[in-house]
């Protein structure tokens, strides 16, 4: 079992790790997800401390690794790690890279470290490389052989540092699959990756990492079908999302128009769809803002790139609201034009009560 | 005359290009004033006082320096000056061996040579006894004598008394010299001879001295009795005030003067060799040869000189590798003293030639120590060495990537175990072929070990020039020496280089020990 206490690590100009606190149980399969720069390959390379935590305590089996006085050298032959870059030995055959840590550090016989490489090898499939070098072999294939290295120290624990990310996509599915078969012996894992998928079909348990810690800890089921918060959400239904806030009559239209437009393009946003997002932001503030007694609007527009369909939801604080129910019937119907349908509803409890929802279509006549 | 044919080769070739007229070939120069050479470039030796006497006689002179009275003499018979200044027992010695040279009768300047003491105690002792055997020598008009054997005497007639068996009850004196001013002091096959080491020999016999003697060049003759590495210095050294204030001198023992020297006119042509003759160059070559190597075993000091600058080299490369390689696990983790004193180490090392740095360790850090310059030598070039060695692991293990740390970390490698069975192993395969050239490099080097009374392959190549009068002939045999040295040592790295190359291995060693049909 790892217990990690108020975690931090922090470099002079950032901080990958502001404060995690978790217990990874023995035998969790344990993917990890989130944007990238959110301390996701920070958290795996302090758990065997190829990255000195600033701060905070890593036990491991009632263990504090994170004491100076711990011999981590012993730590880590328990604690197997695949990389992003591979990083097998250049200058030793296949069967050579499996052989020597456990005959260096684990005092295995030269036969017996050679039989178990070979059962390794069999079992990644690649028994016929043995005698080849590193660089003679695909990244797939360099990939398999760092895992079955790693796997000849019989560790407790392995960490995969986004073992896929580096590999051509056609060799991606080999990787995967020895992985799959790994996360099936009970062995406890905890592995960076961008495959959503993948990471949904090998764990029992999935962190969703943001800015510096984790911010959903669950079930891949709760964290891919059902996120609890927000931010999850957004991000495994890969949401590009979009602010602004208006809180005066007086507001910066002209600037806001052009933050939308800017926003379209960088999230590769056809010129015609971008177009429709930023009539339906002009005609809602039209319509919203002079009905408004004292604006304090929050308008969000959520792109999705696997659907490419977007929504604006404009939340404003005040008395009930409906510009449904307007006479300017014209604004109203260019509206209905571009988005289709108008979800209002009404939450007493929320600070800002008012909602309104406008799924914008991608068909139809832009007037 | 011995010397009837004693042209270089390159300068049979020249004349015949030339197509000189035979007749005239013995024409001498006569009329030749040293005032006609005023405004002409005029050779000189460097660290004597032959420059300041040129520019007295001719202030317009274009001067150029060399190191050694050969060199001079090659340089004048290349045409590279118009005239050389020297010491006029030297120049008639070489005069007398090859006929394409002459000397004007005037002289640029009288002045005395006298031998030199170091200021202690026991130098002015030695002068005092010095002073007063030569007034003897004077006295009994044995002096002349004795420099008339050596000037014009028959070469078996030139002895010297046994001086390496004096029974030395007043213990031993090193007495410096050049070596290639004869009949002052010369190397007659592996041993030095001439007027000056008798003079020194019949003093030591008379005091009850032993007598060793060290031959160097000539500011390293100067330097060695000022630092009192050597007791006294006999090497064909002009009395005056300047030198005065480092060192003492004897009273004079001979009366010299200086001389310009010029080539004959028409000395292109030797006298004996016909132009036309087709085996003309192959005989000078073969003359050469014979001069160069057989004549009084010379080969034996050519052999000498290989041998020590073969262990010169290898040792410096060894304790250089050494060296480098501790200097390298020393800063490898950062240590910040460490690293501070590697850095001023290196800056001091690279920033001194070598051969400077060569003559401050033998006269200066190492003077006041009785030490051989062969030690002083393999010293000097294991610190240069040890530098480049510690540059190049540095950069060898710099390209290995950092996630071969990582790999070796995150299996349970320690740190120090990482570096020897993980990254040297890498590094040190990039590195040979640099390494190589860093080796390569000091061969070549260490020619400059002369400056330190060392007999190296280059420097044994000067004695010999200087007994020859054979401007290129022991040039080019030196040169091709180098070559089959660095050609032999380049041979055993690349062994080397292949043995260390894993991919090299055969994959029966790799599995060595191994049953490998075992399937289970």
């Amino acid at each position: 079992m790892i217990r990690i206490e108020h975690l931090k690590k922090e470099y002079p100009n950032v901080t990958p790790l502001k404060d995690v606190t978790v217990e990874i149980n023995d035998g969790d399969v344990i993917s990890i997800i989130g944007p990238s720069g959110t301390g996701k390959s920070t958290l795996l390379r302090c758990i065997n401390q190829l990255e000195k935590p600033t701060s905070g305590k890593i036990f491991v089996d009632g263990l504090e690794i994170t004491d100076p006085k711990c011999d981590i050298n012993k730590v880590r032959r328990k604690m197997g790690m695949v990389f992003q870059s591979f990083n097998l030995f250049g200058h030793k055959t296949i069967i050579e890279n499996i052989m020597l840590a456990p005959m260096d550090l684990l005092g295995k016989s030269k036969q017996e470290a050679y039989d178990t490489g070979m059962k390794l090898l069999r079992t990644v499939g690649l028994a016929e490389k043995a005698l080849n070098y590193p660089d003679e072999l695909s990244g797939g294939q360099k990939q398999r052989i760092a895992i079955a290295r790693t796997l000849a120290m019989d560790p407790d624990v392995i960490l995969l540092d986004e073992p896929t990310s580096a590999l051509d996509p056609t060799m991606v599915g080999e990787v995967q699959a020895v992985i799959r078969d790994l996360a099936k012996t009970g062995k406890t894992m905890m592995i960076v990756t961008h495959e959503m998928n993948f990471a949904k079909a090998i764990s029992n348990r999935v962190f969703y990492m943001e800015n510096g810690g984790i911010y959903e800890d669950g079930s891949p089921e709760q964290i891919f079908d059902n996120p609890k918060r927000e931010n999850t959400r957004r991000f495994v239904r890969r949401l590009k999302v979009l602010e602004l806030n208006i809180e005066s009559r007086d507001y910066d239209f002209i600037g806001m128009q052009g933050q939308i437009e800017v926003w379209c393009a960088k999230n590769q946003i056809s010129p015609n769809y971008s177009n429709r997002i930023q009539l339906v932001f002009e005609e809602t503030t039209n319509l919203l803002i002079p009905l408004l007694k004292t604006p304090k609007v929050q308008a969000v527009c959520e792109y999705s790139s696997e659907t490419e369909l977007a929504v604006w939801t404009f939340s404003y604080a005040g008395e009930k609201v409906d510009i449904t129910k307007t006479e300017d019937e014209i604004s109203l119907s260019v509206i209905k034009g571009l988005a289709g349908s108008i979800d209002y509803e009404w939450a007493e409890n929320e600070e800002l009560q008012n909602c309104l929802k406008l799924n914008i279509r991608s068909d139809g006549i832009v007037s | 005359m011995i010397f009837t044919l004693s042209l270089s080769f390159l300068a049979g070739v020249v004349s015949r290009a030339e197509g000189t007229d035979t007749s005239s070939a013995n024409a001498g120069s006569a009329g030749r004033r040293v005032s006609d050479y005023n405004g002409k470039r005029v050779g000189v030796l460097a660290g004597t006082m032959n420059d300041t006497f040129v520019i007295k006689a001719l202030p317009d002179a274009k001067l150029s320096y060399y190191n050694n009275t050969s060199d001079m003499i090659a340089a004048l018979e290349a045409d590279k000056v118009d005239s050389i200044a020297g010491d006029e027992p030297v120049f008639s010695m070489a005069a007398s061996e090859n006929d394409r040279l002459e000397i004007l009768d005037e002289s640029l300047q009288d002045y005395d040579l006298g031998a030199i003491f170091p200021k202690t105690q026991k130098g002015e002792k030695l002068l005092s006894e010095f002073n007063e055997f030569i007034a003897k020598l004077k006295a009994s008009g044995e002096l002349d004598e004795i420099y008339m054997k050596w000037k014009t005497g028959p070469e078996e007639k030139k002895t010297l008394p046994d001086y390496s068996n004096f029974p030395a009850p007043n213990g031993m004196l090193t007495m410096a010299t050049e070596g290639s001013y004869p009949p002052l002091d010369y190397f007659r096959g592996t041993e030095i001879v001439g007027f000056e080491v008798d003079l020194a020999a019949r003093f030591c016999e008379a005091y009850g001295y032993g007598l060793m003697i060290d031959a160097m060049n000539f500011d390293g003759v100067l330097a060695s009795a000022q630092t009192g590495k050597a007791d006294f210095g006999l090497a064909c050294i002009t009395i005056s005030e300047e030198r005065k204030e480092g060192v003492n001198f004897s009273i004079p023992y001979y009366n010299s003067s200086a001389k310009l020297m010029i080539l004959k006119d028409n000395a292109g042509a030797g006298s004996n060799v016909s132009p036309g003759s087709d085996n003309s160059f192959l005989r000078s070559i073969g003359e050469s040869f014979e001069k160069t190597f057989v004549r009084e075993e010379r080969w034996k000091l050519f052999l000498e000189g290989v041998l020590t600058t073969l262990v010169i080299t290898l040792l410096a490369m060894l304790f250089g590798t050494i060296l480098g390689f501790l200097i390298f696990m020393l800063c490898r983790k950062g240590n910040p003293v460490a690293n501070i004193i590697t850095r001023i180490f290196l800056w001091l090392l690279q920033g001194m030639p070598a051969v400077v740095l060569l003559m401050v360790l033998y006269f200066i850090v190492f003077g006041s120590v009785s030490i051989s310059g062969v030690a002083v030598s393999v010293i000097g070039f294991t610190l240069t060495f040890g530098a480049a060695v510690f540059g190049l692991i540095k950069m060898g293990v710099g390209t290995i990537d950092r996630g071969q740390y990582e790999a070796a970390y995150a299996l349970g490698y320690s740190n120090t175990r990482t570096f020897f069975r993980i990254i040297l192993p890498q590094a040190l395969y990039h590195v040979l072929p640099a390494y190589k050239g860093e080796v390569v490099s000091l061969i070549k080097a260490t020619a400059i070990v002369g400056y330190i009374a060392v007999q190296d392959l280059t420097k044994m190549g000067d004695i010999v020039r200087s007994r020859t009068y054979e401007a290129f002939f022991p040039l080019i045999a030196v040169t091709i020496i180098y070559f089959a040295l660095e050609v032999l040592i380049g041979r055993i790295i690349s062994r080397l280089s292949i043995n260390i190359n894993p991919k090299r291995r055969k994959p029966s060693k790799i599995l060595k020990g191994v049953n490998t049909n075992d399937q289970n």
